[in-house]
């Protein structure tokens, strides 16, 4: 379960992107558009708000 | 010197590793055998012979080669027809010196040591990935591993090179270069494996000197021959008649009838398709890390590059210290290399190894963390947190208190950072020290600074690099010092923020650069925590900024500066307010939990 | 919160200004850094110099620790990246706990990188100075221990490299255990014929 499809945002630029992330092994993220390294990873949606 | 051995287990720390050697049953006595083959002789199982890459078969009970040292015969077990005697038991009898025992079991061995040196080596590239060479179809197509045993005159040929459907000596012989090396596609590896170039001109020098007039052919993405005499041996190799053919080949078939191999390439220097027709085709197989590199790589605390080879301490000043102290890498295992280089590393690393062994001592850091009996509750995230291995975890049954050893703690501070009761002290870079430093910078005009945090070994370094090439940005920036930018405690940014920094920044060593291993990844690990965590409370997250700058990228630091720069005046004071606000309120709630569940303690 | 985490005792912390000839001093004016720092607490003694990491500039913090009494020494010069030990070594030898030294950093980080903006440079200058005795005031000394070295090496891996690190440390003298996962030593090179460049017996 340590692998995962997850949102990525870009705090400088605002970017999303999708990617992988690995919860025991931690990558450096580069913005691929501004090569900014605040990309956020983005909580998941809570279930009973997709539910709605 | 312990053969068929193998490192179980490594405690300690510099000057004072515990080592634990497994050494493996070899059912032969080393010291008493005298090689003299008649155990081999009798023994009715053959198999195929690893170091003849196959080509011949060994017995159960063997010499790995001839010039083996120790020069004594080994059993393997997995081979010999049963540890019962009363099933084979011919080695033994002809045996007039009585050294086999079947009995015989792995041992462990303790040693204590002041210094490592880790020479585990390479592994070659299995090329059977890429299909289109045919190495598991076509017999006659080999690998250079393979070449070198049918060209030497200790190997199963005795050095006449045949091939291996028809065992003739081949008149036309082709090599295709970087076989799993500097492959962009996903299969093999991206970088260059460095040796096979020269062991190509080698190998075909050698066919020239054993068959003239044979015709050799190499297709090559590019030669590289920068070492001493190399090119030279390049130019020699040319004037031999040996044809260098800029190009891939794209796929290689088999005549079915000759058994030769038809290949098609672009010549990339004419730009036309061509084809070839080969007796034997020889892949250079790149290097590749050891594949069992993890269980060495857990044991000694160290790290690996991207690529899986053995991270070194500095790839500059410090190419054969390993990031743990008292540790040296040398040969293979920290990069593919030649013999040249491997003997010059492992000199280097033996030269650094006796620094230490002749001083008898070592300083340590006094830049250490400590554990602060009254606060801790026993949790143990701290002896996960460090990258070192240097706290012994707390139990929390037993009420055991964590052990921080002093001298294999290399100061980074991310125990510190984590430790969610602020029961890990963090000499001379204390949380009240840190704390004072955002409380004087944000005591005036806080809305217009840029609290940065800089760790001590890139990212403050990219801030020195910047001033020394004269790049101007804007004077908001105030840097806070920590030695790793895994000291950056949450409870510190919060702090800014309640005091009403418009932005923090924190900088910090790119993953591949990290002075602490690992440290950097908490790092990582607690900016997201906290921008979940602000965007909970209704702050922007955007606020609090996270880059990697290398100690070389003035360029990079200068232009994050100018670029927050203009973020900083998008952020309101009525924004600012609110989060001054909204943090203090949070901070009262958590005192409030606290005293609580003091008060419920006590009750 | 500083006051509450504020450490009691008589704290004499000296603050030394440097110009660094007009490296610092052509873009930030040391006068009014050396006399804002006066206004700081717990500040004993502000001293201005030319080039403070030269021996009068050493002395003169030397002379200061004595004659002020000092028991912190903050210096705002260059990068600590340069010159930190070097006056870790000068307090030491005024017999001040090298620990109990701070450097602030205004050249690198601040007169080199804002040179058009000489006023708003000099503000900076005086917040790092403030946050550097803030810092100041909780500094404690620290010393570096010492544990002693076994004298006997390990190698791990009878390659090429292995098998030279080994001979290199026991012809020096130490007690080299190789430690080889197969039975013999030898390696990869063991199983090649011939080595580039010199064409010569790899065995």
């Amino acid at each position: 379960m340590a692998v995962t499809e997850t949102r990525f945002k870009c705090l400088n630029c605002g970017h999303e992107y999708d990617g992988i992330y690995d919860s025991q092994v931690v990558q450096e993220r580069t913005c691929p558009k501004c090569r900014s390294n605040s990309v956020r990873r983005l909580p998941k949606a809570k279930p009973d708000k997709a539910k709605k | 010197m312990m053969t068929y051995s193998e490192v179980e287990a490594v405690t300690g720390y510099v000057g004072n590793f515990n080592v634990t050697v497994r050494k493996k049953a070899r059912y032969v006595d080393p010291n008493e055998c005298t090689s003299c083959a008649e155990c081999a002789e009798v023994c009715p199982v053959a198999v195929p012979d690893e170091y003849q890459q196959g080509f011949s078969s060994r017995k159960a009970i063997y010499l790995p080669f001839p010039q083996a040292v120790p020069s004594a015969y080994v059993l393997n077990m997995d081979d010999c027809l049963g540890n019962n005697p009363i099933a084979c038991g011919k080695c033994a009898d002809v045996c007039d010196k009585n050294c086999i025992d079947y009995d015989d079991q792995d041992k462990l061995v303790n040693i204590e040591v002041g210094v490592i040196i880790t020479a585990t080596g390479m592994d070659v590239y299995d090329p059977t990935e890429y299909d289109e060479y045919g190495y598991t179809r076509h017999e006659n197509v080999i690998t250079s591993m393979e070449f070198e045993r049918l060209i030497c005159a200790g190997g199963p040929t005795e050095g006449h090179f045949i091939r291996p459907s028809d065992r003739k000596t081949p008149q036309t012989i082709g090599f295709i270069q970087c076989v799993g090396s500097r492959s962009r596609d996903g299969r093999g590896n991206p970088y260059c494996s460095n040796i096979c170039c020269m062991n190509t001109v080698k190998d075909t020098l050698l066919l020239c000197d054993h068959y003239p007039g044979i015709e050799a052919k190499v297709f090559y993405m590019d030669i590289r021959a920068f070492g001493k005499g190399f090119e030279d041996l390049y130019m020699r190799s040319k004037e031999e008649g040996v044809k260098y053919i800029r190009g891939i080949p794209g796929d290689v078939t088999e005549d079915p009838e000759t058994r030769n191999l038809l290949l098609t390439v672009e010549n990339t220097t004419t730009g036309k398709l061509e084809n070839h027709e080969l007796e034997v085709l020889v892949l250079a197989q790149g290097v590749i890390p050891r594949r069992d590199n993890d269980r060495i790589r857990k044991l000694l605390t160290l790290s690996t590059t991207s690529d899986g080879f053995i991270m070194e301490s500095h790839p500059k000043l410090k190419p054969v210290d390993a990031p743990t102290k008292g540790i040296y890498i040398a040969g293979c295992a920290e990069s593919p290399k030649d013999v040249k280089d491997s003997v010059t590393q492992a000199s280097a690393a033996a030269a650094r190894a006796s620094i230490l062994l002749n001083a008898g001592k070592t300083k340590i850091e006094a830049i250490t963390s400590q554990i602060d009996a009254d606060k801790c509750n026993f949790c143990g995230i701290c002896a996960q947190v460090c990258p070192y291995n240097a706290i012994v975890s707390s139990d929390r049954k037993t009420k055991r208190l964590p052990v921080i050893i002093q001298a294999a703690c290399a100061g980074c501070g991310a125990c510190a950072a984590e430790c969610p009761q602020d029961a890990i002290t963090m000499r001379h870079f204390r949380d009240e020290q840190i704390l004072a430093q955002i409380e004087a910078i944000l005591a005036v005009e806080p809305h217009k600074h840029l609290l940065t945090f800089a760790c001590n070994w890139c990212s403050y370094a990219g801030g020195d690099d910047a001033g020394t090439a004269r790049l101007q940005y804007p004077t908001a920036s105030r840097l806070i010092r920590t030695m790793c930018s895994g000291r950056v405690d949450q409870k510190f940014v919060l702090h800014a923020f309640k005091l009403g920094a418009p932005i923090v920044l924190v900088s910090g060593c790119h993953f591949s650069d990290c002075h602490y291993i690992s440290a950097v990844h908490w790092t990582q690990k607690r900016m997201d925590k906290l921008w979940n965590k602000l965007d909970k409370l209704g702050v922007r997250p955007d606020r609090l900024r996270l880059e990697w700058i290398s100690a070389a990228d003035g360029q990079k630091f200068a232009k994050v500066m100018r670029e927050l720069d203009d973020v900083i005046k998008n952020v309101t004071m009525d924004e600012i307010e609110y989060t001054m606000n909204v943090l203090a309120e949070e901070e009262a709630k958590a005192k409030e939990k606290k005293t609580k569940t003091r008060v419920e303690v006590q009750a | 919160m500083a006051d509450e985490l504020k450490k009691p005792g008589d704290l004499r912390i000296g603050v030394f200004v440097c110009e660094c000839g007009l490296n610092i001093a052509g873009t930030i004016d040391c006068a009014a850094v050396s006399k804002y720092a006066e206004t700081l607490d717990d500040v004993a003694a502000v001293v201005q110099n030319k080039y403070t990491c030269a021996d009068p500039g050493q002395n003169e913090i030397k002379k200061a620790i004595k004659k002020y009494n000092l028991n912190r020494v903050v210096v705002a010069s260059c990068t600590p990246k340069i010159h930190e030990p070097t006056f870790r070594e000068c307090v030491a030898d005024a017999g001040l706990n090298p620990y109990l030294f701070e450097m602030v950093n205004i050249r690198e980080q601040c007169s080199w990188v804002h040179q058009n903006e000489k006023l708003l440079a000099t503000e900076k200058a005086k917040d790092l100075v403030r946050s550097g005795v803030a810092r100041a005031r909780f500094l404690e000394p620290q010393t570096e221990a010492e544990v002693s070295v076994t004298k006997a090496a390990l190698v791990i891996g009878g390659g090429v490299a292995g098998i030279q690190a080994a001979l290199d440390l026991a012809d020096g003298g130490h007690q080299v255990y190789l430690v080889e996962k197969e039975p013999t030593i030898g390696g990869i090179m063991a199983a090649l014929d011939k080595t580039y460049p010199t064409m010569d017996c790899s065995i």
